[in-house]
C-alpha cells in the first residue's frame, strides 16, 4: 500500500472511530463480568451490586470508615431496649420516575423483600431465622418508619445497609409489573435504570431530580450528586484487554487493575491512580480437625515461620499493609491491639516443631488462580515454610473445586480470600462456628463464639471494642488461619476524570466523579 | 441427493444423543457447584440449600437428567441458571455474533490460502514456495491470543487506529460494527491461512505428480490453465473438507479471540458457563455446537460432487 493509502485507511478508521457516539459527559467503567439481574439482593454478584447500588439506595448505608449513617432517613433513633428503630425519611426525595418518597413506599419495598417469592439473599436476616427477627413495620405517618425486632441486635442497620442485600433499597412500585414479576429498578439513587445489553453493557442516565445529602462524599453515604450525563458500565474480562482500553481513551475507569501493573501505569501520563485498601481478607486456612494441625503447637510454628511483612510486600507489590487480624485495617476497631500479630522467629518455629515431633509429614495447601494474590501468597507460603523445615505441597484448583472443598472443610491448609465485610463481627462471623454444623467454619471454639454472639448484640462501641481485642487475642493465639492483609484495590482512571477515588468496598462508587472539558 | 442428505441427518441423531449423555454426565463429574459459586463465600447452609432446592440440584442425577432430556426433545433446553434466560434463545444469540466473525474470517482465509498453496506447489522449491510455507508454518505457530494482543498494541494503542474494545451490532451501526469485526477477523484470518494453505500445497502436490497432468502439459496448455483447470478441481477436495472442519471447530471454540476483543459471543458464553458451573448452558451449548458441527460437515460434503464429478452424493 502506498503512503496515501495508508494515510487514507487511517483518516477513514479516524472518522468511523470519530463517528462513535460517545458523549461528552459519558464515563465508560470496566465490569470484568457482566451483571446478574437488575434487582436489588436477588441474583447478584459484586459486580451486580456495584451497578444496582447507583439505582436505589436504603434507609441507612456505609460511609468511607464503614460507619452505618442515614442516608434515605434524615435519623434513625433506637429504643432503649434496642428493640425499636424509628425512621425519619428525609423531604424532597424523589424516585426516577419523578414520585416522592414517603412512608408507603418503605412499606411496599419491605413487604416485597420479605416476600419468599423475591428470593432476597438477606431474607434470613430478618423472618427469625438470623439473629433478630423484624416483628412488625409501621407507618405511623407519610415521614416515619417504625421497625419492632424480637430482640435487640447490634448489626441490625448494618444489615440493612449491606451491599450484599442491596442496601436493602427503597423502591417504588413500578419496579415490579403487573403481575408482580421484577421490571425493572425505579429508585432514588443518583442514576436511573436505561439499558442493559447482555454482555456488552449497561447504561445508567444522569437522575435530574436527585436529591444530594450535603458534606461531600461518604461511601455510600454523603454528598452523592451525578456529575456525568450516564454512566456506561462495559464489560472486558480480559485485564489486558481493559488495560489497552484506558489507555486507548476507550475506557475511563478500571476500578482493579492487577497489582503488576501498577508501577507500569504509574508512569502513564494519560492515566492517574487510586489505591485504596478494602475490608475482604487474605489467608491462609489451617484445617484444625486435621490430624496434623489439630496441633496448636504445630500450627502455631507455622504462623512463626511466616514472615509477613515480606510476604505482603511482594505479593501487593509494595502496596498492602500487613494486618494479622480479622478486625480490618479500615475499621474503627482496629487498635492497638488488633496490631499485635504473630512474630517471624524461625528459632521459635525450630523449637515449636521440636516438640510436637515434626519429622517433615506433607502438607498440601490448596489455592487456585483466578485470585492471583492467593496464588502468590501461597507460592511464598510455601518457600517460607520449606525454610523453616516444613513440608508443603502445593496443588492449584479451579475455584470451583476449591470452594466445594473449603463449604466441605476438605483441606489441610487452603489459600482463601474473603469477600469484604463491614463490621468486624461479620468478619469474624466468616470463620468462626460450629464444624459440625458447618464444615466451613475455620475456627471453631466455644468460649470465642460467645464474644462473638454478644458483639452481634452490643452496639456500645467501647464495649464492642473490648469484645474484638479479646477475640484477636485468642484469634493470634489459637491460629486455626493464618492472616496476611486486607485486599487491596488498585483503580486507575483516565486524567480527564475528577474525582474519582477507590473505595473500602472494592466497588467503583461514581458519583461525585465528572470529566474535564 | 435428498435420500443421501436425509440419511446424514438421520446418522447426526445417535452422535447428537452421545454428545447429549456425555456432556451431561462429564459436568457433573467435575467438582463445583453452581449454587455455591453463586452465593460465594457469603453462602450459609439454609441459603445454600434453599438455592439448590429451586435449582433442581437436590434432585437424584437421573431425575435431573431425565427432566432435561425431556425438555431437550421438545425443543427446551432449559434456562441459565445465572441468568435465567431460555438457553435456546440465549446459545443462538451469542451463535450468530461468532458466526459472523468465524465466517468472515474463514472465507478470507480460503480465498487467500487456496490460490497461495496451489501456487506454492506449482513452484516447489522455488523462493516463492519457501516464502509462502515459512509464512504458513510461522503464522500457524503464533497462538491466536498472542497474536490478537500484538494487534491490540499495535492498531489499537500504538497507531490508534481501531477500538480495543466493545462490541457494536450491524443492526445498530453497520460502519462501527465492520470496525470492531476488523482485529478479531483478522487474527482468526492470519492462523488458518496457515492452517489452510499446507494443506492446498500438498494436495496440489499430490495431484501435479499424476499422469493427467504430465498429458495436459504435453498437449501444449499454458501452465495457468493446466493449474486452474485441471490440478484445482482434484487437489481442491481435501482443502474443501478441511475448511469444513476448521469451520465446525471455530464454531464452538473461538473463546480465546472472543476474550481478548470482548466479543460476546458463543465461546465465551461457554467458558463463562463452565466456570459458573451453569449446567443448562454448557448442556446447550455443547448440543448445539456439535449440531452445528454435523451440519457444517453435511453441507461440505454435499458440496464435494461440485469439486469433484468422481464424488457422487449417492
Amino acid at each position: 500500500m502506498t503512503r496515501r493509502g495508508l494515510a487514507s485507511a487511517a483518516l477513514l478508521m479516524g472518522a468511523f472511530t470519530a463517528g462513535a457516539p460517545a458523549l461528552a459527559s459519558s464515563l465508560r467503567v470496566q465490569l470484568n463480568a457482566d451483571i446478574r439481574s437488575t434487582s436489588p439482593g436477588v441474583n447478584r454478584d459484586d459486580n451486580t451490586d456495584a451497578v444496582v447500588l447507583h439505582v436505589v439506595e436504603g434507609l441507612v448505608a456505609y460511609g468511607d470508615n464503614a460507619e452505618v449513617k442515614p442516608l434515605l432517613a434524615e435519623s434513625v433513633a433506637v429504643s432503649d431496649d434496642g428493640r425499636t428503630y424509628t425512621f425519619k425519611l428525609r423531604k424532597g426525595v424523589k424516585f426516577h420516575n419523578g414520585a416522592e418518597l414517603g412512608s408507603a413506599d418503605v412499606l411496599w419495598s419491605w413487604q416485597h423483600y420479605m416476600n419468599p417469592k423475591t428470593e432476597w439473599r438477606c431474607l434470613a436476616e430478618h423472618d427469625g431465622r438470623g439473629r433478630a427477627k423484624v416483628e412488625a413495620v409501621d407507618a405511623p405517618d407519610a415521614d416515619t418508619v417504625v421497625f419492632r425486632l424480637d430482640r435487640p441486635s447490634a448489626l441490625f442497620l448494618a444489615n440493612l445497609a449491606r451491599t450484599d442485600c442491596g442496601m436493602t433499597g427503597i423502591l417504588h412500585q413500578d419496579s415490579v409489573k403487573p403481575d408482580g414479576s421484577w421490571d425493572k429498578p425505579v429508585g432514588t439513587g443518583p442514576f436511573r435504570f436505561t439499558e442493559w445489553k447482555r454482555g456488552e453493557y449497561i447504561r445508567l442516565s444522569r437522575h435530574e431530580a436527585y436529591a444530594s445529602r450535603d458534606g461531600g462524599p461518604d461511601g455510600y453515604a454523603g454528598s452523592k450528586r451525578p456529575l456525568v450525563d450516564e454512566l456506561r458500565f462495559i464489560v472486558v474480562p480480559d485485564s489486558s484487554a481493559a488495560k489497552a482500553g484506558l489507555l486507548r481513551g476507550d475506557l475511563d475507569v478500571v476500578p482493579n487493575i492487577p497489582n503488576a501493573d501498577v508501577r507500569e501505569l504509574e508512569k502513564e501520563p494519560k492515566v492517574q491512580l487510586s489505591i485504596s485498601t478494602n475490608m475482604g481478607t487474605v489467608g491462609v486456612l489451617l484445617q484444625t480437625r486435621d490430624p496434623l494441625l489439630a496441633n496448636v503447637k504445630l500450627r502455631q510454628a507455622i504462623a512463626a515461620a511466616i514472615d509477613t511483612e515480606q510476604l505482603v510486600a511482594a505479593v501487593t507489590e509494595g502496596l498492602g499493609k500487613r494486618n494479622n487480624s480479622i478486625v480490618p485495617l479500615t475499621s474503627r476497631y482496629y487498635g492497638a491491639v488488633e496490631a499485635q500479630g504473630y512474630e517471624h522467629d524461625p528459632a521459635t518455629a525450630r523449637r515449636l516443631l521440636a516438640e510436637v515431633g515434626y519429622k517433615g509429614e506433607p502438607l498440601v495447601l490448596f489455592t487456585n488462580k483466578r485470585y492471583p494474590a492467593s496464588f502468590e501468597a501461597a507460592v511464598i507460603v510455601q518457600a517460607m515454610l520449606a525454610a523453616a523445615g516444613i513440608n508443603v505441597r502445593l496443588e492449584v484448583l479451579e475455584w470451583a473445586t476449591q470452594l466445594d472443598r473449603y463449604n466441605a472443610g476438605n483441606y489441610q491448609m487452603m489459600a482463601f480470600l474473603y469477600s469484604p465485610r463491614l463490621d468486624p463481627a461479620l468478619s469474624f462471623d466468616a470463620i468462626m462456628g460450629p464444624k459440625d454444623k458447618q464444615p466451613r467454619k475455620v475456627w471453631d471454639d466455644p468460649e470465642a463464639q460467645a464474644l462473638l454472639d454478644r458483639a452481634m448484640v452490643v452496639s456500645d462501641p467501647a464495649e464492642r471494642q473490648r469484645l474484638f481485642d479479646e477475640l484477636h487475642r485468642r484469634f493470634i493465639a489459637a491460629v486455626p488461619m493464618l492472616m496476611f492483609y486486607n485486599g487491596i484495590d488498585p483503580g486507575a482512571v483516565s486524567r480527564r476524570v475528577k474525582g474519582y477515588r477507590s473505595s473500602i468496598f472494592s466497588k467503583p462508587l461514581l458519583w461525585e466523579v465528572g470529566l474535564a472539558d | 441427493m435428498l435420500r443421501f442428505a436425509l440419511t446424514r441427518i438421520l446418522m447426526a441423531v445417535p452422535t447428537l444423543l452421545i454428545v447429549a449423555v456425555s456432556v451431561f454426565a462429564l459436568i457433573r463429574l467435575i467438582p463445583g457447584d453452581p449454587a455455591a459459586l453463586m452465593l460465594g463465600d457469603l453462602a450459609d447452609p439454609a441459603n445454600l440449600a434453599e438455592l439448590r432446592r429451586k435449582l433442581g440440584l437436590d434432585q437424584s442425577l437421573a431425575a435431573q437428567f431425565g427432566i432435561w432430556f425431556g425438555h431437550m426433545l421438545t425443543g427446551d433446553l432449559g434456562t441459565s441458571i445465572t441468568s435465567g434466560q431460555p438457553v435456546a434463545g440465549l446459545v443462538l444469540a451469542k451463535f450468530w455474533i461468532s458466526a459472523r466473525v468465524v465466517l468472515a474470517a474463514v472465507l478470507l482465509a480460503s480465498l487467500v490460502a487456496v490460490p497461495a498453496g496451489m501456487i506454492a506447489a506449482w513452484r516447489q522449491n522455488s523462493l516463492t514456495d519457501l516464502a509462502l510455507v515459512g509464512t504458513a508454518t510461522l503464522l500457524l505457530s503464533i497462538p491466536t491470543f498472542w497474536l490478537g494482543l500484538l494487534m491490540l498494541l499495535l492498531f489499537g494503542l500504538k497507531l490508534g487506529w481501531l477500538p480495543v474494545i466493545g462490541y457494536v451490532g450491524f443492526a445498530e451501526d453497520a460502519g462501527r460494527a465492520l470496525l470492531y469485526m476488523i482485529m478479531p477477523v483478522a487474527t482468526l484470518f492470519l492462523h488458518e491461512i496457515g492452517v489452510l494453505l499446507r494443506m492446498a500445497r500438498a494436495s496440489t502436490l499430490e495431484v501435479a505428480r499424476l499422469d493427467y497432468i504430465t498429458h495436459a502439459r504435453a498437449k501444449g496448455l499454458r501452465e495457468s490453465t493446466v493449474l486452474w483447470r485441471h490440478a484445482f478441481k482434484n487437489a481442491f477436495g481435501p482443502t474443501w473438507t478441511l475448511i469444513g472442519i476448521v469451520l465446525g471447530n471455530l464454531l464452538g471454540g473461538i473463546a480465546v479471540v472472543e476474550t481478548v476483543f470482548t466479543i460476546p459471543g458463543l465461546g465465551r458464553l461457554l467458558v463463562d458457563s463452565i466456570f459458573a458451573r451453569d449446567y443448562p448452558v454448557i448442556q446447550g451449548c455443547m448440543l448445539f455446537v456439535a449440531a452445528v458441527y454435523v451440519l457444517v460437515n453435511l453441507i461440505v460434503d454435499l458440496c464435494y460432487p461440485v469439486f469433484d464429478p468422481r464424488v457422487t452424493a449417492e
